[in-house]
């Protein structure tokens, strides 16, 4: 994609098979840098800014979590139970978010336009901004580019995804590769992040000046967005290599193995909170298979207990550790599913009216923002569209999302949808 | 009078009851006078078959998941996603209130229900993966019949009535003696479950039993080699046991296309299989197996459904048939806001029979 900002960029696919491996192969290479006290983070001592977004790809069910509305048409089978705050109610299936309903916030009233998967999840993940002839960039690197890494140590955008990792420069969009996202492919670190023992520093150090002399020479020949992506990816393995106990699952108790969950989603996001506590500027951990078009209360049952445990457990461990008030968590999808129930006893997709969850970094606490139908099908009131979610989110991160702009061949681009605003309701 | 003889390539819709929402269970009662239709509603429905007449009782607080009625009397159970089941009469007026109740079968949702071929037990199982027997009388607690590893989806009882099995979602089929109550071994329907690497739950499970009237089969469907956790999109398949071998001897496919579950299934006395399957915003069918055969042998087309049923005269089939409301399928829709509606049902009823012609009349 960033290709049509770029003509010159080489789109062989040997060389983006090239990237990869020598990401691999001569990040082993780049050896130790500096003795950072892993023990207290830069960010948290600089109360820097940060944000968790867990996104849960294919669409969770409003009715089975945030908005069951018991006894209407379209509610399902599950129990409607209370929260810690009054006249509240989630569904069962997230019984240990409802106890710490007190510390987050729920937005009832999403109403957002792309009913499809594959043009959904850009839109929403880009703010679908107004169309510029740009390909904006994802949420993630969009904090990285505005706020920078809020440790210089530390990628600025770590990305924990079942599958694949490596690094993903086309999230970066217009913003050039630099501000791509290093996925960790099922929470694992990148590989080869110890110097082989074999290799000396002092090699090492040649190493990498032979690399980067040949990486001048190849971007003299082509464009600049696979190259700065390549160097990015080296810089990012070398930071990461300085910094590898962040990685180190040993320092999690099994306590907190136990709390979050066994499963992807827990471990993963447990491994965001380390990411956190470490100074990562931006994390998003994404879970995969929530379309439940086929047998969505037997598959709820079973995939909402899956957010629910490690979210909550993640918003209590910020909280004690005094970090709720600087770090945003995101709960969210690239829609709803639908009122109604299809012929294979699964749910559609619903831009209409659905439902996500914030918490922290100056997000109100306890509050329920929205007005549906009595049915829950349908926005009553104010809805809000994803461009109002990226000015609330910019604007508790710091940035002033009406001013900011980004600056892309010397254009000036807004960094949020301009006919969008910040959802007041949900800011302290 | 004499039973017009089965003819399963004559089977057509004779009669059809339609409901403003989802039904997804529904059973003729041991008169045949009746059917009773549970679904996403908190009501029991019922409908008398000759005057269509209906009516309906209001006791459990959410959807119904499951109904079975007492071979021996007028007693009719339901059990619900909470865990509730109540023992209706269900010769009673509407409104009647249950003459008794279970307020905790299970932990979640009493997803199965079968009474003994007396009378005297009834059966339920369901989230916590215990087989429960209960006095049918009263609904005292009689045994927990425990075993299964995870969700328990289906029961049947054998038709000699010394042995219940019970079905689980990860294709477990255990054998219970009745009234030992003792386990007495397992058949394997494991391919009815699809667990893979990149799943983030286990899809499938043994959705439905049935055991043909001499006992000596014994059919479990559900869908195979599921392809996602999310569209849960599989082949629908039935597999039938030897049953005093206790090993698979055939397996059984739909003809049309379809991706769900065959949730309802039956045999017909001549031993013919009866099954019927789902498949998402599109049209599958009703199909009729020689049990040996993995091809239907005859199939009526119609929308998804999610149980069948066998008349006692033995001639007729009870389907809960999905209808769209035409709203269905993915948003946005806020310009059909007006129009939005449910999706609803029709029960429909098939004569297994060739129709008899009415004479001319007399010039």
């Amino acid at each position: 994609m960033a290709a049509q900002n770029n003509p010159q960029t080489c789109l062989d696919p040997v060389h983006e098979m090239s990237r990869r491996r020598v990401l691999g192969v001569l990040g082993g290479l780049a050896g130790f840098g500096s003795l950072l006290n892993p023990s207290v983070s830069r960010a948290l001592e600089k109360k820097e800014k940060q944000v968790c977004l867990i996104w849960l790809d294919g669409g969770i069910s409003q009715y089975e979590s945030w908005h069951p509305r018991p006894g209407t048409r379209f509610a399902g089978p599950f129990r409607s139970i209370p929260t810690r705050v009054p006249g509240v109610h989630f569904s069962e299936l997230m019984q240990h978010t409802a106890r710490i309903a007190d510390k987050i916030s729920v937005i009832r009233t999403m109403e957002t336009k792309d009913p499809n998967h594959s043009t959904g999840v850009p839109r929403i993940q880009r703010g679908d901004p107004i169309d510029r002839g740009v390909l904006y960039p994802y949420l993630g690197s969009a904090v990285s580019k505005l706020l920078g890494p809020a440790d210089p140590a530390l990628p600025p955008y770590i990305w924990i995804k079942p599958g694949n990792g490596g690094f993903i420069h086309r999230e970066a969009g217009f913003l050039g590769a630099r501000h791509g996202a290093l996925a960790l492919g099922d929470g694992r670190p990148p590989v080869h992040i110890h110097r082989p023992s074999g290799i000396s520093a002092e090699n090492d150090t040649a190493r990498n000046a032979l690399r980067k002399k040949a990486n001048e020479r190849f971007r003299a020949n082509r464009g600049a967005a696979e190259i700065d992506a390549y160097e990015t990816s080296y810089e990012m393995a070398e930071r990461l290599m300085a910094r590898k106990e962040i990685f180190d699952e040993s320092t999690l108790s099994q306590k907190d193995k136990e709390r979050y969950g066994s499963h992807p989603l827990g471990r993963h996001i447990l491994q965001a909170r380390q990411l956190l506590e470490a100074g990562v500027r931006f994390i998003k951990v994404n879970s995969y298979h929530w379309d439940t078009h086929g047998d969505n209360f037997n598959m709820s049952q079973r995939l909402v207990p899956q957010v629910d445990r490690p979210f909550a457990a993640l918003v209590e461990d910020l909280d004690e550790r005094g970090m709720l008030d600087n770090v945003l968590v995101v709960v969210m999808s690239e829609f709803g599913r639908t009122p109604n129930v299809n012929s294979r006893m699964g749910r559609d997709h619903w831009p209409d009216c659905w439902s996500l969850a914030l918490a922290g970094c100056g997000i109100r606490q306890g509050a329920i923002i929205g007005e549906t139908a009595k049915d829950g099908a349908w926005v009553d009131g104010t809805g809000y569209d994803i461009g109002d979610l990226f000015h609330t989110i910019f604007t508790v991160l710091g940035i002033d999302s009406k001013r900011a702009r980004y600056e892309h061949k010397g254009q000036k681009l807004a960094i949020a949808h301009d006919k969008c605003k910040s959802i007041r309701e949900v800011m302290l | 009078m004499k039973a017009p003889p089965l003819d399963i390539r004559k089977a057509r819709v004779s009669a059809e009851f339609k409901h403003p929402s989802q039904l997804f269970r529904a059973k003729f009662s041991p008169c045949g006078k009746t059917i009773a239709a549970i679904g996403v509603d908190t009501a029991v429905h019922l409908w008398n078959i000759e005057d269509k007449t209906e009516k309906s009782f209001q006791a459990h607080k959410t959807w119904v998941s499951s109904i079975c009625f007492s071979p021996a009397g007028n007693e009719l159970y339901t059990a619900d996603y909470h865990g509730v089941i109540h023992c209706w009469n269900y010769l009673a007026r509407t409104g009647s209130k249950p003459r008794w109740s279970i307020p905790a079968a299970d932990r979640n949702n009493v997803r199965a229900l079968a009474v003994s071929g007396n009378g005297k037990f009834l059966f339920s199982a369901g989230d916590e993966g215990v087989v429960r027997t209960w006095d049918a009388a009263n609904g005292k607690l009689l045994k927990e019949l425990k075993g299964h590893t995870e969700c328990i989806f289906s029961l049947a009882v054998h038709p000699d009535g010394e042995a219940l099995v019970s079905g689980d979602l990860l294709g477990s089929i255990r054998r219970w003696e009745i009234p030992s109550w003792e386990e007495a071994g397992e058949l394997d329907a494991r391919v009815l479950h699809t667990r893979k690497d990149n799943f983030i739950a286990d899809v499938g499970g043994v959705r439905s039993l049935a055991f043909s009237p001499d006992g000596k089969l014994l059919a479990a469907g559900g869908f195979r080699d599921a392809k996602s956790n999310a569209f849960c999109p599989g082949t629908p398949a039935v597999l039938v046991f030897d049953w005093s071998k206790g090993t698979s001897r055939s397996e059984l496919r739909l003809k049309a296309k379809s991706d769900g579950p065959i949730n309802g299934l039956c045999f017909l006395e001549d031993s013919t299989l009866a099954g019927y399957g789902e498949h998402l915003h599109s049209a599958t069918e009703l199909s009729f197996w020689d049990p040996a055969k993995q091809a239907p042998v005859h199939s009526l087309s119609g929308q998804s459904a999610y149980d069948l049923d066998l008349h006692p005269d033995g001639r007729r089939l009870l389907a809960p048939v999905y209808v769209s409301g035409g709203t269905s399928g993915n948003g946005a829709r806020k310009r059909h806001r007006e129009k939005y509606s449910p999706n609803e049902t029709v029960l429909r009823i098939y004569d297994l029979f060739a129709e008899t012609k009415k004479p001319e009349p007399v010039k």
